[in-house]
């Protein structure tokens, strides 16, 4: 965690949970490191609840160190990365080369089937403070150069894109008792599916203060905009993480909140989130001293900025293997992303395709009908991006199917089945979630009432008593004020068992509250899939293919994406409905091929049979 | 960028515009896991004897079943004669042979049926709307058709060969019809109405997207008026005015907005005036000063002896109806009595009528003999009906008016300019048939602008039209019904999916860029 000491969000919860589905870490181990638990958009809808936590930097390294470190098989080995070993690229494959291993800054080298690089803001890192600007990956760490002019002369597309990080403050130096204080959640919602607590009580957690800024802060930014190189450049920075200078700028005059959050359970630091600033040191601490409560706050480090190198992310396949180089993986900040949560997400998936490519299995892809890494992933292999690219739930068009709470039974079964990174326990758990879910949901729409009945057995209940309608019990559970507990006290027998687990009765309660336009967007989610099923080949040479009309333009633009389905295709900005219908006759025509290829091998085997029955004859 | 393909569905999560349906319906004719069912006009547009109407889709024996109703489906490939009503009105459309094509074995590889209606523009309308409000159906997108029996593996390669130009054209075309029709009035109206929803769509997602995790200041401050975010939660207890606030956020941007959309698309839709007439027919009404010749105008254009005519002023005393084809258009003519004062109180109840009708009239004959236009009678009738007629009033409309004068055959030979005061006009001779091509022409001119032109294929986009102006509405309907702030939203992907599918565009890049134009969001 080398910037904000938090986890999740909207949007970025979601990515969290489906990762920790598929067994990745990072949900875990917050459950283990939080020191502040909250549910973001609780009065929103169940479908945009953002679960969040304050993350204790030092637990979350030593937790995350503890569990790779006792991973069996797993050997960890440190050291800068700055070249990579490449050979022949297989000839059944696309690729320019095939990666087998990397040389380190020593000079050793490390060999390996696959390689994923997640290169942080390292590649060619620039940190900015002032009108200084020294070469580092991230303040005290050295960038990784050689590495990105062995991307670079590969071949592939790099660009350039910036971030920054906030002042750290000293603790005892912030007058809280004059700031708004936020208490955590009582009781705290982990983040992974096997955990029903997180590792801490409520009141033992720490909380969170809330200070804004004001046209003093804006005078010292605009007073010294001939100070800060950072802004003025032209690399992309995030619109929606951005430094308090773009925001001054962008919208003067109007007051921006800070939150001031801890790092840590006996750190003595505080991040002041919103405060990201790349001004000279001295002017910061002018700065911050000028907002409300932080009158005396001493400066331990000073905000700064990062410019870094991206590879276009067009480059990479949705199984995150680039086109160029075989077996070489990208995830995280190298893709275009910012935060944790988008990072793990592809770290996930690139980790597991690693894995998978080795054993000579097929990919494993997530598909946007699936979930939020699905939409992200498919965001960058076909538009690319141009910013710091970041999760909202807003990109994800089947945002009601794709719910925290449901990222279990959507991806837990496809990675224990496909990817085999799931374990036992967890697809035990899934399993029994899922059968409990469909018993319950069978058994609530089986129930039927008239709503006058309804109404005499809930009072609480806002049915309307004056028509009396048949309602099932699924259809009363909709209701805002009605839950599994107050349905199951007015028909005990059957629903009481089914408030026993708590996560069992809440996610009842919100698959009801989903379930008429579920059922349309199911019906949508199947269309998008049967455009999902239509592969193109991989190998195909869009410059130079002459069985097929394209213009040239088109041609370029899916040369560059390498789209790896129809679907895919059509969401490439530029290709148009002509297009796509001539590569579906080449899909066609590729498919019922490749079905008379399949037919020969039995063919030969009949063929050899055939032989091997003539030579027992002779 | 083109986002098509067959499943245009498809797009209805990324820009809802496939009917979403507010009834909750049974498994039994949606196989799950299907798409939406399509229905189109298959053979050509305007006029002809026999038109052939089509649905593909999992809803199509529903479809079937439903303009049908109460009889069963027919059977399998069986051409059946049976009578069409529409299923919401129970009003019959047409007498029609339809046909059953349960799937695999149809042209798309989908269940299809196939109505063969009478070819008049009004069955065929009446039949493509009573379609539309059947649950699960849209109008079908360009070569939607084609394309779902290439998908099937219906069409062999070699046909298909010309579908990407045929695609080509039919989207080119469909373009080029949709902005022919959205240029104007009803045009800038879409257009205006899917901005007004990208902004309201805008501020509910930024509202749910950034309003809590990133301090999403300005924007929501400045339209909420005070301050907000995490501190509304800071006890867990919600203070009441925390909460006042949070439900009254969407409300105080996007819903106001939202309300005047619904008023305004439910103005809109009532105003079905023109389908309508198209359905039922224009209403001519024939008037003019006693003994002009109105009765034997009508006779001609109907061409059967509706009204009694005889040199006697005052022969029609009531109003006669009659339904026509003019030049291809159904119309409703209306024989009046000759407006004149100080007659008996038969011929006087008449007069009172014709007025009346007047009143009501899309589109008013004015007919004058011409070989006595200098009467007190004729003088009259130009300056009670025909001068006011060509005022506009005071909605800005103007009432549609053709001047005819009869009997040109009593003119002297070679006098065209009759009277230079009279407004523009057509010479006509009821008697020898001379000028009838000229009127003809005329109303054929002024029944295209009342109805819609049949002839250059407005039909089905009109269909189109109201198919998603009113799921746009209905979604509006579910906004507003929303607690669930994830679900409002939906309501409002839909609704502005329903308008862009109109207008064209409106991606999420769009919604975010109006996000970030409006807000400071950031952590």
């Amino acid at each position: 965690m080398s910037c904000n000491p938090s986890f999740g969000g909207i949007g970025k919860g979601h990515l969290m949970r489906e990762v920790d589905a598929l067994d990745g870490l990072c949900s875990r181990i917050c459950d283990q490191s939080g020191i502040h638990y909250k549910v973001l958009n609780r009065r929103k809808g169940p479908a945009v609840w953002g679960l969040r936590a304050q993350i204790d930097r030092k637990l979350y390294k030593q937790n995350m160190q503890k569990e790779i470190l006792n991973t069996p098989l797993l050997t960890v080995q440190e050291g800068a990365v700055e070249d990579l070993i490449l050979t022949e690229p297989e000839p059944e494959h696309t690729g320019k080369y095939r990666v087998s291993g990397v040389v380190l800054a020593d000079g050793s080298k490390v060999y390996a089937e696959s390689v994923v690089l997640t290169t942080g803001t390292f590649l060619r890192g620039m940190i900015v403070i002032g009108l200084e600007m020294h070469p580092a990956g991230r303040l005290g760490d050295q960038p990784a150069v050689g590495l990105a002019q062995t991307l670079e002369k590969l071949g592939f597309v790099v660009g350039r894109l910036k971030t920054g990080t906030p002042p750290r403050i000293a603790k005892e130096s912030v007058n809280f008792s004059i700031l708004n204080k936020q208490t955590p959640d009582n009781p705290s919602i982990p983040f992974s599916f096997i955990n029903q607590t997180v590792w801490i009580k409520p009141e033992d957690q720490l909380p969170c203060y809330l200070t804004h800024t004001n046209p003093r802060v804006d005078e010292i930014v605009l007073e010294n905009l001939h100070l800060n190189c950072h802004v003025k450049e032209t690399t992309r920075g995030p619109r929606y993480c951005p430094s308090i200078e773009s925001k001054v700028l962008r919208f003067p005059n109007r007051v921006h909140q800070v939150w001031l959050e801890p790092e840590g359970m006996d750190s003595d630091l505080i991040y002041p989130q919103g405060l990201s600033v790349t001004l000279p040191a001295e002017l910061q601490e002018k700065m911050i001293t000028c907002i409300r409560g932080l009158e005396n706050a001493k400066m331990i480090q000073p905000g700064y900025g990062v410019q870094y190198d991206y590879m276009d992310p067009r480059q990479i396949s949705p199984s995150l293997e680039t086109h160029l180089v075989q077996r070489l993986f990208f995830a995280g900040q190298i893709n275009g992303t910012t935060g944790y949560e988008e990072a793990a997400a592809q770290g996930v998936i690139a980790g597991i395709n690693a894995s998978l490519r080795v054993r000579h299995k097929p990919p494993f892809v997530i598909s946007r009908t699936e979930g939020y890494i699905g939409v992200l992933i498919d965001d960058l292999t076909t538009l690319g991006t141009n910013e710091p690219y970041r999760m909202f739930t807003s990109r994800a068009e089947f945002r009601l199917s794709l719910r925290p709470d449901n990222a279990d039974s959507r991806l837990t079964f496809r990675g224990y089945k496909e990817a085999g990174c799931v374990s036992q326990q967890r697809y035990e758990r899934a399993s029994w979630m899922k059968s409990s879910l469909e018993e319950g949901i069978s058994m609530l729409k089986s129930i039927e009432f008239l709503s006058t009945k309804w109404k005499n057995l809930i009072p609480e209940s806002s049915i309307s008593s004056g028509k009396s309608l048949p309602l099932r019990a699924l259809d009363v559970l909709k209701y805002e004020e009605v839950d599994m507990e107050l349905l199951a006290r007015a028909v005990p027998e059957p629903l009481k068992k089914y408030t026993q687990c708590r996560e069992l009765a809440e996610r009842l309660k919100i698959e009801a509250t989903y379930e008429s336009v579920l059922f349309h967007q199911q019906q949508e989610i199947k269309e998008v899939q049967r455009d999902e099923a239509l592969q193109l080949p991989k190998d195909l040479d869009y410059l130079t293919l002459k069985d097929i009309s394209l213009s040239y333009e088109v041609r370029e633009k899916l040369h560059f994406s390498r789209p790896q389905t129809i679907g895919a295709a059509s969401r490439i900005p530029g290709v148009t409905a002509a297009a796509i219908v001539n590569l579906l006759r080449f899909v066609k025509t590729t498919q019922q091929r490749q079905a008379a290829m399949n037919r020969v091998p039995k063919t030969d085997q009949q063929l050899h049979d055939t032989d091997r029955l003539e030579e027992s004859q002779l | 960028m083109w986002r098509g393909l067959w499943t245009l569905v498809s797009r209805a999560a990324r820009g809802p515009h496939s009917p979403r349906l507010c009834t909750r319906q049974g498994s039994g004719y949606r196989a799950p896991g299907s798409g939406a069912t399509i229905f189109a006009l298959s053979s050509g547009q305007g006029r002809c004897g026999i038109a052939v109407i089509r649905t593909s889709g999992p809803a199509s024996g529903h479809a079937l079943q439903s303009l049908t109703a109460p009889r069963d489906l027919p059977p399998a490939r069986k051409a059946c004669l049976r009578l069409l009503s529409d299923p919401r009105s129970g009003e019959p459309l047409d007498r029609a042979l339809v046909l059953w094509f349960p799937g695999p074995q149809s042209f798309t590889g989908e269940d299809c049926a196939e109505f063969h209606v009478h070819g008049g523009p009004a069955v065929v309308s009446g039949v493509l709307q009573a379609l539309g409000s059947v649950p699960g159906l849209r109008p079908a997108e360009a070569g939607e058709f084609t394309r779902r029996a290439f998908a099937h593996g219906k069409l062999s390669l070699t046909e298909v060969e010309g579908l990407a130009d045929l695609i080509h054209a039919e989207t080119e075309a469909q373009r080029r019809q949709a902005l022919r029709q959205l240029d104007g009035e009803l045009g800038d109206l879409c257009r205006g109405w899917a901005e007004t929803l990208t902004k309201a769509l805008a501020h509910v997602e930024a509202y749910i997207d950034f309003s809590e995790d990133d301090n999403l200041e300005e924007g929501v401050l400045d339209q909420g008026g005070s301050p907000w975010g995490w501190e509304a939660e800071t006890s867990g207890i919600q203070p009441p005015q925390v909460l006042l606030l949070s439900l009254s956020f969407p409300p105080s941007t996007a819903d106001s907005e939202v309300r005047k959309l619904e008023v305004a698309l439910g103005v809109h839709l009532r105003d079905a005036r023109r389908g309508q007439r198209l359905r039922s027919g224009a209403h001519v009404v024939v008037a003019g000063p006693p003994n002009a010749g109105k009765s034997s105008l009508v006779n001609l254009l109907s061409r059967k002896p509706v009204s009694i005519v005889s040199p006697e002023p005052g022969t029609t005393r009531d109003v006669l109806e009659t339904p026509v084809d003019l030049a291809g258009f159904p119309a409703l003519l209306s024989d009046t009595a000759g407006l004149r004062e100080g007659v008996g109180p038969v011929e006087q109840e008449g007069v009172r009528r014709a007025q009346k009708r007047l009143e009501q009239a899309d589109l008013i004959l004015a007919v004058l003999d011409a070989s006595d236009l200098a009467s007190p009678a004729s003088c009259n009738f130009l300056d009670t009906v025909v001068i006011p007629a060509g005022a506009r009033n005071p909605n800005g409309s103007r009432q549609r008016l053709l001047l005819v004068l009869n009997k040109s055959d009593l003119l002297p030979a070679g006098r065209s300019d009759l009277h230079p005061d009279l407004p523009s006009h057509l010479l006509l001779s009821c008697l020898t048939g001379e000028g009838l091509d000229g009127l003809l022409e005329a109303l054929k001119k002024e029944l295209a602008a009342l109805c819609g032109d049949p002839s250059t294929g407005p039909l089905l986009t009109r269909s189109r039209h109201q198919h998603h102006l009113r799921g746009c509405l209905d979604a509006l309907g579910q906004y507003k019904q929303a607690k669930d702030l994830a679900l409002a939203a939906e309501a409002l992907r839909v609704a502005r999916g329903h308008l862009s599918h109109l207008t064209g565009g409106g991606g999420t890049e769009e919604i975010l860029d109006i996000i970030f134009q409006d807000f400071c969001v950031g952590k």
